[in-house]
């Protein structure tokens, strides 16, 4: 998987972080690293472009609320806590706090994993670059 | 049909999984949609295998893949410790999150995508898990896998 990252600006700054490639229990831990590389630097909000990512597992669902909580300067959950694990991000959105995460044109295997798990209503998706950078 | 290939077990040969998975399912002309539920099948019972049967240990996942009538079957055997992934209790998606029993994300995932997932302990005293996706031939070129 590669992993690219820009810097835009909206309301306030936003990290776009790009993943292209397969996503699963090989690298999702890379993509966790990442994220705490990013918010070590600063940032706070991030857009996750999955427009070239083509195949995701349960193993992205974990990275993906462990970016979650990154970005909200919480620790990642251990990934073995199943549901638990991405708990928050249900937590977060029922709480009317912003997602300081969003996704950027998940395809749609990345779309089906989502939905299928019950996570897609708890995740920001959008399918324009400039209005998802507004969003935050 | 049939085709049988054994991977190291390495999270590192998923890509290889689903390739060839990928393959055997085109091969069978497999309606897209039921391929990708297919390989994510495939992909998460591969990772169960790995990480919590092997666990660290060095192995081997073969991974049989047949066609039966309408079906497309594929067999996961391994030899790492016992263990029947079917038991794992089912969570409701409907109820709220903090609701929700413990684990068995990537176990959930698979039921949810197969027709059929059952698990044996081999004669030789290994793990095989069963995976099958019915009425897959809708090419109408070709017709109705026979």
């Amino acid at each position: 998987m590669n992993l690219t990252v820009e810097q835009a600006q909206g309301r306030v700054p936003v990290t776009i972080l790009s993943l292209q490639g397969d996503l699963d229990a090989s690298n999702y831990q890379q993509i966790i690293a990442r994220g705490r590389e990013l918010y070590a630097a600063g940032t706070r909000h991030l857009l996750l472009d999955m427009s070239g990512t083509s195949f995701m597992s349960s193993s992205g669902l974990v990275a993906l609320h462990s970016l979650a909580l990154l970005m909200r300067g919480e620790s990642p959950p251990d990934p073995e806590a199943g549901w638990r694990a991405i708990r928050a991000v249900g937590e977060e959105v029922s709480e009317g706090q912003p997602a300081n995460v969003k996704l950027l044109k998940p395809q749609p295997q990345v779309d089906r994993v989502l939905e299928r798990s019950g996570l897609k209503q708890f995740f920001e998706v959008h399918t324009d670059r400039e209005a998802a950078i507004a969003a935050f | 049909m049939s085709a049988v290939r054994r991977f190291a077990a390495d999270l590192k040969n998923l890509a290889d999984i689903r390739s060839f998975v990928q393959e055997q399912a085109t091969a069978l002309q497999v309606d897209p949609d039921m391929v990708a539920d297919i390989i994510l099948a495939v992909d998460e019972s591969a990772t169960n295998i790995i990480e919590h049967g092997y666990d660290g240990q060095p192995g081997e996942v073969e991974i049989e893949v047949r066609q039966e009538g309408k079906a497309m079957v594929i067999c996961l055997r391994d030899q790492a410790p016992l263990f029947d992934p079917t038991h794992l209790p089912s969570p409701d998606v409907d109820l709220p999150l903090d609701k929700r029993p413990l684990g068995g994300v990537g176990v959930y995932l698979t039921r949810h995508m197969m027709d059929e997932v059952s698990y044996r302990v081999t004669p030789q005293g290994g793990n095989e898990l069963t995976l099958v996706k019915r009425a897959i031939g809708l090419n109408p070129a070709q017709g109705e896998v026979p």
